[in-house]
């Protein structure tokens, strides 16, 4: 569903990502690690289309939503407006449909998005990306800056839109304990390379892993 | 009194013109980051081509709107030069405008000379109860505008397009998360904005002839209105042209005729350091 | 040393120019030096100092207007000279302390609208002559020794731009011109590097007011005379053409800047006036060669024709208003 090879993307002269390769399939959840700076966001912009590589491949196999790293929303449109604006490139202008998976959102439909909590405003943005009616979903950091109750709460809800309808999902995490609780498999990048890759299980007892990710408490990520 | 009022609808004739030109910087500016500086140029483009239409035989009414559609197309066209191509800086953007306006100096002398040109407006005045006369066709520009703003408003905050557009300005790194092509709504702007300055041209030329270089005039009246609102707030610029217009009007009705640039220019530098040294002020709070 | 080559060559050749042309050719030298001083100003502050001043005609008509001023009741014109730069940095320092709070295109705005307002009360005072202006200003003249035909004028005016140019070089050598490199990058981090901002901004502003006001004392004592109507807006959009066009943040990009465009509006001018051209053709070509140029060097030539040496669009600091964009995790460190 997602696949890239030998992906090089650069921001001027830097090296942003150099040679990733990572695939995940139909259905699948995986996880990407890395601390601030690896190159997490700028895979993510490039899956979408924002950023073009430089050299390698990206292939998506259907419709790709990103949900971006600290939400990203329109501050000054309503809820239901930002909503309305996800399905731009799908023609869905139903918005029902997220209310009913977000219950919270719909009293707040009226209300700025700018004005909303950040557990609000970080379903909002997994809302907009709904609405594109995608085959899979990237999402940027969605535990940032968010109380851990909330956290799971979400995390609850991408499992789920996982399980029950099959939407692939690449996870783009510093938090790696929730990242290995949700996905079976993962990709750690550093520095704009994936240094290790395989089941969760095998990388959580890998001793660079544990120490890099598992070491602090949780968001506690290392910074480069 | 009544002298008072007349100066007044006057007034509020010209802010309204200098309010239309504001509101094409501000949709410009807030969805590309571009300050457009052939904003004047589009109204002295939709004035002068109104005059040589009406002069070509065409009614009131066809050849406006004739000359605010040739003013759109301009506004598209300038678009197209200044954020066209790809990675054009805001800054390098607006040196394009200036040379877009420039460049307009030229077509502008060869299709309709150098000279002044004007057409007539609404003919004709009302005397209101307290013996101030007005003159129609002031009451038209400031009607035509008030139904511009409230087209504006829906627009922008009903229609889908109008919605996109927002979303352009109020976070452009999330319009292209969610699929916005960021530039072709740019262009939406640009020609919105040749559509507006257009709008102000054929409205305004009627109270003042207009020529190839009163476009600096215009620009400079509109950008102090659009700061007024930071360049982001249509209904603060909105309030900025009126005051502008107003204050002009009677400055120059009250003799001091010859001070009006002085009053238009020194409104807009004290607005914009205060403006500067509040967000000064905010950002040193912020950090 | 190699390097003085081009330099020394440079100056043998200005100097045995005026000898060689004749009163026509020379007003265009003349011209061509006076613009040169000018962009070198409005090159050093764009580029360095990442200003966009849309006023710098304003300067220059300061510059003269005090040299005429001076001198049209019989001062001595060296003292019209010399005054000229120095109000012209003067009233730049003025306006500079709440101005330069602004930034790209707000500054831009504020230094024409200070233009416009400045031409406005020149044509209304009493004292700079209203719109008419000051008539019969004297010939320059320095102790015994007159100016009197162009080919001194030319002199002048190279000579000038001789010190203009020393002055930048040696501005943009000096520590000084090192910090103002980095506030042409990143205002942001040259403030945290201890960079003093404002102040160097107010000094580069200042400095290239000051040349603005030399050259236009020059052309007041050359012309003979100063309305409102010879500072027009235009010509402070023709010293950022020249600039940019030149190349921003380099000396000689500057003068090439100001000589191709001079040169290249003046046989268009020749064009223009050929018989059975329309009446209107000059301006009409000088407008669209103005803005021809203007708009395909910024697009596709961002550096300027002068490219190898490192001129930097100040475009290139990105937008000044808050950028809505995400902070990027990617590009932090």
């Amino acid at each position: 569903m997602i696949e890239t090879r030998d992906l090089v993307v650069r921001h001027g002269s830097a090296t942003a990502l150099d040679q990733v390769s990572l695939s995940v399939r139909r259905g699948e959840m995986v996880a990407l690690l890395g601390p601030n700076g690896a190159g997490k966001s700028t895979l993510a912009d490039t899956l979408s289309g924002i950023l073009s590589p430089a050299a390698g491949t990206v292939r998506i196999g259907g419709r790709l939503a990103h949900v971006p790293e600290g939400r990203q929303l329109f501050p000054d449109l309503t809820v239901q407006d930002n909503l309305l604006l996800g399905g731009w490139r799908s023609g869905e202008r139903d918005t029902a449909f997220v209310y009913e998976l977000f219950p919270a959102l719909a009293q707040a439909r009226r209300r700025r998005a700018g004005v909303l909590s950040g557990g609000q405003q970080q379903m909002v943005a997994v809302g907009r990306a709904l609405m594109s009616r995608p085959d899979a979903l990237v999402v940027d950091e969605l535990s940032l800056g968010l109380a851990p109750n909330v956290t799971r709460d979400l995390a609850g809800h991408i499992v789920r839109l996982n399980a029950e309808r099959g939407l692939t999902v690449l996870l783009i995490e510093q938090n790696a304990r929730l990242a290995f609780g949700m996905c079976e498999r993962a990709y750690v990048l550093e520095a704009g390379r994936v240094v290790a890759q395989g089941p969760c299980a095998e990388l959580a007892g890998d001793p660079r892993v544990v120490r890099a990710y598992l070491g602090g408490a949780i968001g506690g990520g290392t910074r480069s | 009194m009544s002298e008072f009022l007349t100066y007044l609808v006057n007034g509020l004739a010209v802010g309204c013109g200098i309010a239309l030109i504001a509101s094409g910087l501000v949709a410009i500016h807030r969805v590309t980051g571009v300050v457009n500086f052939a904003q004047g140029t589009f109204a002295v483009i939709a004035g002068l081509s109104a005059s040589w239409l009406l002069g070509a035989g065409l009614p009131h009414g066809a050849a406006e709107l004739a000359a605010v559609l040739i003013a759109a197309a301009a506004g598209l066209l300038t678009g197209l030069v200044a954020i066209g191509r790809r990675g054009t800086a805001p800054q390098s953007s607006l040196i394009i405008t200036l040379g877009v306006a420039v460049l307009a100096y030229a077509v502008e002398i060869v299709a309709w000379g150098d000279q002044p040109r004007s057409f007539p407006g609404l003919p004709g005045s009302v005397t209101l109860p307290g013996g101030a006369e007005i003159q129609r066709h002031h009451l038209l520009v400031v009607a035509a505008t008030a139904a511009t703003f409230v087209l504006l408003t829906l627009f922008f905050e009903r229609t889908y397009p109008g919605k996109a557009l927002s979303a352009c300005a109020s976070n452009p790194y999330a319009a292209r998360v969610i699929g916005i092509d960021v530039t072709r709504m740019g262009l939406l702007a640009f020609l919105l904005g040749g559509l507006l300055g257009g709008l102000a041209g054929v409205l305004v030329t009627p109270l003042r002839p207009i020529s190839f270089d009163t476009d600096v005039l215009l620009m400079v009246n509109g950008f102090a209105a659009a700061v007024f609102g930071a360049l982001r707030r249509p209904g603060l610029a909105l309030a900025g042209a009126l005051l502008l217009g107003v204050a002009e009007t009677l400055a120059a009705g009250y003799g001091y005729a010859a001070y009006q640039t002085e009053i238009a220019l020194g409104f807009m530098l004290v607005v914009m350091v205060v403006q500067a040294s509040r967000r000064a002020t905010i950002h040193e709070e912020a950090v | 040393m190699k390097r003085a080559l081009p330099g020394v060559l440079a100056g043998a050749v200005t100097l045995a120019l005026p000898a060689f042309l004749d009163d026509s050719a020379l007003a265009v030298y003349i011209f061509l030096g006076l613009a040169a001083m000018v962009t070198v100003g409005v090159s050093l502050l764009m580029g360095y100092a990442g200003q966009v001043s849309l006023g710098q005609g304003a300067f220059y008509a300061v510059g003269a207007y005090t040299a005429g001023l001076l001198t049209v009741q019989g001062g001595p014109p060296l003292a019209g000279l010399l005054a000229a730069p120095v109000a012209a940095a003067a009233f730049a320092l003025v306006v500079g302390v709440p101005l330069l709070r602004l930034r790209g295109h707000h500054l831009a705005f504020a230094t024409l609208a200070t233009q416009l307002i400045l031409l406005s009360l020149a044509g209304q005072l009493e004292f700079t002559g209203g719109d008419i202006g000051l008539q019969g200003i004297p010939q320059f003249s320095a102790g015994s020794f007159e100016v009197g035909g162009a080919a001194g004028y030319a002199y002048l005016t190279w000579a000038g731009l001789a010190l203009v140019m020393l002055v930048t070089r040696n501005v943009i050598a000096s520590r000084a011109g090192r910090g103002l490199r980095a506030l042409a990058t990143s205002e942001t981090a040259a403030a945290s590097s201890g960079v003093p901002v404002g102040r160097y901004k107010l000094a580069v502003f200042s400095l290239s007011a000051a040349f603005a006001g030399l050259a236009g004392g020059i052309y007041a004592f050359y012309v003979g005379y100063v309305a409102p109507g010879s500072f027009p807006v235009l010509l402070s959009v023709e010293y950022i053409v020249m600039a940019v066009v030149g190349g921003l943040g380099t000396v000689w990009g500057a003068v090439a800047g100001a000589a191709v465009i001079t040169l290249l509006v003046q046989v268009l001018n020749v064009v223009g006036t050929l018989p059975g051209m329309p009446s209107y053709a000059p301006g009409v070509l000088s407008y669209a060669v103005y803005a021809l140029v203007l708009i395909v060097v910024v697009l596709f030539l961002p550096r300027g024709l002068v490219p190898s040496v490192a001129g930097r669009l100040p475009a290139r600091r990105g937008r000044s208003r808050p950028r809505a964009a995400r902070p990027d995790p990617d590009l932090r460190t």
